[in-house]
């Protein structure tokens, strides 16, 4: 008892160190990698205030000018320097200004990205993924009805088209074809975000379209995955001693074969959604929705290194905590783990 | 007993990439066929934004190209692209993947943390700003750029194939004959993983593609040459949606569907001939 305890907290326990490690990992090669591009921010930041302000009054002392704002980015300075304080200022939960919207900075344009990024795809995945599962359940067990072979094949037909040519083919459809639904943005310009129902009406109407796209893809992933799971345990002993019994094939099916399924299929679930932060760039880009991924692909059009390199820590860190927390809970679900214990 | 029977994916599938594969070859013919000697890139040479006709069956576009010839011509080179950048990380996938799984030791460490860091970096921002900043992206700084995310999972699976085979008794017996290392690789595992490295090969390609197609979507491809995705960017930038111009935009889609679905309906097939286990 006391040894498989001793076990699984020096599991636990080598489990942080990785965890921490590899945040730590992914992060320094991103800096550094992101600081070594070939660009000029600051010089293009520049060039855009002449043109937006004053002309020519700034070019003498162009080179202090230069020095100042590399300060205020955080850009001055060798990279080993930089890098040292950009871990200090994260410490304090500052992330710097961004380019983008100069100066606000790059934290508060991330947390207003974060609530579109995790509305359309929390939801979106979770609702592939139950979908998914159902339906691949159900495939799996009648797997030799035609109708069966027909929603596995197109499942796989499906699964192959990437999330943004089901959201071209949905807006050309519904926005240009059939003129009901909005073709872009995340609710009706004219209306101010609150929490009355024309506005929430708005938000929905907005969101149908791309988390349609996002659900054709990835429950077609999902049907396939649950249904494989169901036929491999189709012809094991347990599931053959139940129809002996007599049990109800309902019975059989929510008892013995759910079961099966439910474990491997929650752990990918939470896989999933700590990918969230990694967005959908291209079909928030084809809607023109304010999420993670629009934020990112204008940030990255002028070297907003600051925003870049939130959004990208931010995923990292999501990713792996999701992983952890799998590898920390998973054991405690499996019923060999815990009878071990 | 029984005959081994082909699977019906693997048909299927290997139809498609033959057909697609035919497409590429005999692409300056067809070219010929249907637009004569021209280059489907030379703007100005048809009406502009012909429906689908008999002379041009997909169309012309707003520079006044045909859309057939235009979009073979794509294949082409998303296919190129996707090929290089399938054959250089299958390539050093298997430099370190052998190296990884048949010694084992610091480089296998390595590998393994490279894959689960890598695995947790967001990939899609990383390639966008390498295609944006990189001075002349052509197609094949396109594909090493690709390979970059692509090759520690090449190295992966093969080397988790090369662990399952190293203990095979035909290689305890080339230890016997005091056979080097470097015989046994290559006289005895790798003959064995060869249509292994074939399906790998073409996972990366499919891989790559995705990866290539994503970024010309967003208006980051190779300059001077025209690839799927890039035309279904161009065609998006020029409003066919909004026009409701679906000769402009379905084509280059249809195509890359068509190559995706090829490669995974013979890989499905492969997956069921050789592994009982899945075949009824």
């Amino acid at each position: 008892m006391n040894k498989l305890k001793g076990i699984f907290k020096h599991y636990i326990v080598r489990r942080l160190v990785s965890y921490f490690f590899t945040i730590f990992l992914a992060f320094t090669l991103t800096f550094f990698f992101f600081r070594l591009v070939p660009g000029n921010p600051i010089g293009a930041f520049i060039l855009s205030m002449q043109q937006r302000y004053s002309t020519g009054v700034l070019q003498s002392s162009e080179g202090d000018i230069v020095e100042r704002y590399k300060e205020m980015f955080g850009l001055n300075g060798n990279l080993f320097t930089q890098y040292v304080r950009y871990v200090k200022n994260l410490a304090r939960g500052n992330l710097g200004p961004s380019l983008t919207a100069f100066p606000t900075p790059a934290q508060k344009l991330i947390f207003e990205s974060i609530p579109w990024t995790i509305g359309l795809l929390g939801v979106s995945v979770f609702i592939s993924w139950l979908i998914g599962l159902l339906i691949g359940v159900l495939i799996g067990w009648k797997r030799d009805l035609l109708l069966s072979k027909v929603i596995a094949g197109l499942a796989i037909f499906f699964s192959q088209i990437p999330q943004y040519f089901f959201a071209i083919f949905l807006v050309f459809i519904f926005a240009y074809v059939l003129f009901v639904l909005p073709s872009s943005g995340a609710y009706d310009a004219f209306l101010r975000p609150g929490l009355y129902l024309k506005f929430i009406a708005s938000v929905l109407r907005h969101a149908i379209l791309p988390s349609l796209s996002i659900i054709l893809a990835s429950a077609a992933g999902w049907i396939i995955s649950s249904r494989a799971l169901v036929i491999s345990i189709l012809n094991e002993d347990y599931l053959i001693f139940a129809e002996a019994k007599g049990l109800r094939p309902f019975t059989i099916l929510r008892n013995y074969v759910m079961k099966n399924v439910l474990l491997p299929q929650v752990t990918g679930l939470a896989i999933s959604l700590g990918f969230i932060m990694n967005g959908a760039y291209i079909v928030e880009w084809v809607f023109n929705y304010p999420g993670i991924g629009r934020l990112m692909t204008n940030a990255i059009g002028i070297l907003d290194f600051n925003v870049i390199q939130g959004v990208t820590l931010l995923s990292i860190i999501t990713v792996l905590t999701a992983n952890l927390i799998i590898d920390l809970i998973l054991p405690l679900l499996d019923p060999r783990v815990r009878s071990g214990q | 007993m029984k005959q081994t029977q082909l699977d019906p994916k693997l048909i299927i599938g290997g139809i498609i990439i033959f057909f697609l594969l035919f497409l590429v070859l005999f692409q300056p013919l067809l070219n010929k066929a249907i637009i004569g000697d021209t280059n489907p890139l030379t703007v100005g040479i048809f009406p502009m934004y012909e429906p689908p006709s008999l002379r041009h069956p997909l169309g012309t576009d707003r520079f006044g190209r045909d859309i057939l010839a235009l979009t073979l011509l794509s294949l082409k080179y998303s296919l190129i692209v996707g090929a290089i950048a399938g054959a250089i990380s299958t390539i050093i996938g298997i430099i370190v993947g052998f190296s990884a799984g048949y010694k084992g030791g610091l480089i296998d460490t390595i590998l393994r943390g490279l894959t689960d860091t890598i695995l947790v970096i967001p990939s899609l921002p990383i390639l966008m700003i390498l295609s944006a900043y990189v001075k002349a992206l052509n197609i094949l700084t396109m594909a090493i750029i690709l390979t970059i995310f692509s090759w520690p999972f090449s190295a992966r699976v093969i080397r988790s194939q090369v662990m399952s085979i190293k203990n095979a008794f035909y290689v305890d017996l080339a230890k016997i004959n005091n056979m080097s290392d470097f015989e046994i690789i290559a006289l005895e595992i790798l003959p064995n993983l060869l249509p292994f490295l074939g399906v790998s090969f073409a996972g990366s390609v499919v891989g790559a593609m995705l990866a290539a197609t994503g970024l010309e979507v967003l208006g980051l491809g190779p300059s001077g040459i025209t690839t799927l995705g890039m035309m279904i960017n161009f065609a998006i930038g020029q409003g066919a949606l909004s026009m409701g111009k679906w000769n402009l935009i379905f084509p280059p889609i249809f195509m890359l569907v068509l190559v995706f679905l090829g490669v995974q309906l013979v890989n499905m097939g492969l997956e069921s001939t050789y592994n009982p286990r899945l075949r009824r």
